[in-house]
């Protein structure tokens, strides 16, 4: 295995993803988390000026998706066949648009419209995704192929922050979604790095 | 016999157009199925996510225009060697294509104070943008490594439009100029790119 060095900020956001990649592939790394004013003085020097940043053997990946994908084919799950690793990343493309929405009322400035914007994500564009997902993932619980990818990892992930910014029980109704969930957070090495994980709002 | 891939997109580059790049710099064949505005609204409850491009292959169908684009370049060797230099190209391509919304966005502004508002911001993306791309890119002609990958292609076709919008903004970053002339070079692109239909998008 490689060296791997994440780089990111004391919360989950965008690098949770890879942290969970990394427990449930029992991978050691460096989880490096900055606060703003280490970060302000490390982003001058960084390439990209964004983060989170993964360091392989000293080679340096940005963006999220790139990080994530990488860490998955390292553990192997990041689909068994080359069409099952497409549909994973259709999957988590369409993840991050989901999160694009949800980001739009979250950075809402305006305190009237960012409630009018939270409603109708709750209202419409939530529901319509949900159905969207559920349709994709199987009946066992799984959007690629028949084990766990990081396609389901990331359902977890960004559902998190929807349990958070709306709590409700949303996956009532998504039989598959649910199954999605359970398959997630029963992996053991996931289990304990949910026990283990350092507390933070976001 | 029926080509392996069949790609449906509207009659335009838009997200369709990388993987026609990626299918054209391999010379592998493929159905290049374009759909009217009008015939769009019968067929979108039908596709996975209700948005094109699609991609047919094995009797499967692929959507997301990146996810199709990556299947592509990994199914002709245009993907990067190890996962760690698949890494890479992902991120040329994911860093990229961030300019893609804005781009369209502006591109569909009717309105002229918005437009030359929008015209600013799109500016700065692509000087922010290139450079960060310019710190990256490797130096031997191509973006990662040292031969042609989707990225090197990604790239240029979004590069293309930025030409379109400001020209000669690509010569100002040298390793991204050098991406951008192999790719133009590159005999199967240059034949593809002579024959290509001319579309405002």
């Amino acid at each position: 295995m490689p060296t791997y060095k994440l780089t990111y900020f004391n919360s989950r956001g965008r690098a949770e993803i890879s942290r969970l990649l990394f427990a449930a592939g029992g991978v050691k790394y460096e989880d490096v988390r900055l606060d703003r004013e280490q970060w302000q003085q490390l982003k001058p020097q960084t390439p990209m000026g964004h983060l989170p940043i993964l360091e392989v053997d000293g080679t340096m990946i940005c963006q999220s998706k790139a990080i994530a994908r990488l860490i998955a084919k390292d553990i192997g799950m990041a689909g068994k066949t080359p069409l099952e690793q497409a549909q994973a990343d259709m999957i988590c493309d369409s993840l991050e648009e989901f999160g694009e929405k949800m980001l739009l009322f979250l950075r809402e400035k305006d305190e009237n419209k960012k409630e009018e914007l939270k409603k109708e994500f709750e209202e419409k564009t939530l529901p319509a995704a949900l159905d969207q997902f559920e349709k994709l993932a199987s009946a066992e619980g799984y959007f690629a192929g028949s084990s766990l990818t990081w396609a389901d990892v990331s359902f977890f992930a960004i559902y998190n922050f929807i349990d958070i910014l709306m709590p409700g029980d949303h996956l009532k109704r998504y039989v598959n979604l649910s199954k999605v969930m359970g398959n997630v957070s029963s992996n053991p090495g996931i289990a304990k790095w949910l026990k283990e994980r350092p507390e933070s709002a976001f | 016999m029926a080509p392996k891939y069949k790609l449906t997109y509207f009659d335009a580059r838009g997200r369709g157009e990388p993987t026609r790049l990626i299918f054209a710099a391999a010379g592998v064949e493929f159905e290049d199925n374009r759909l009217t505005f009008e015939e769009w609204p019968a067929i979108k409850p039908t596709t996975p996510m209700g948005g094109l491009p699609l991609l047919e292959v094995d009797g499967v169908t692929l959507c997301q225009s990146l996810a199709i684009a990556r299947f592509a370049a990994r199914d002709v060797g245009l993907a990067g060697k190890s996962n760690l230099e698949q890494a890479q190209a992902d991120m040329f391509v994911d860093e990229i294509s961030e300019l893609l919304p804005k781009m369209a966005g502006l591109f569909f502004e009717k309105d002229e104070a918005v437009k030359a508002e929008k015209q600013k911001e799109v500016e700065e993306l692509i000087v922010k943008t290139y450079t960060i791309l310019e710190k990256l890119s490797g130096s031997a002609g191509y973006l990662v490594g040292n031969r042609l990958l989707w990225c090197d292609l990604i790239f240029f076709n979004i590069a293309s439009n930025v030409e379109n919008l400001k020209p000669g903004t690509v010569q100002n970053y040298p390793k991204l100029a050098k991406s951008y002339e192999n790719v133009k070079l590159n005999s199967r692109i240059a034949a593809y790119l002579a024959k290509r239909k001319e579309t405002p998008f």
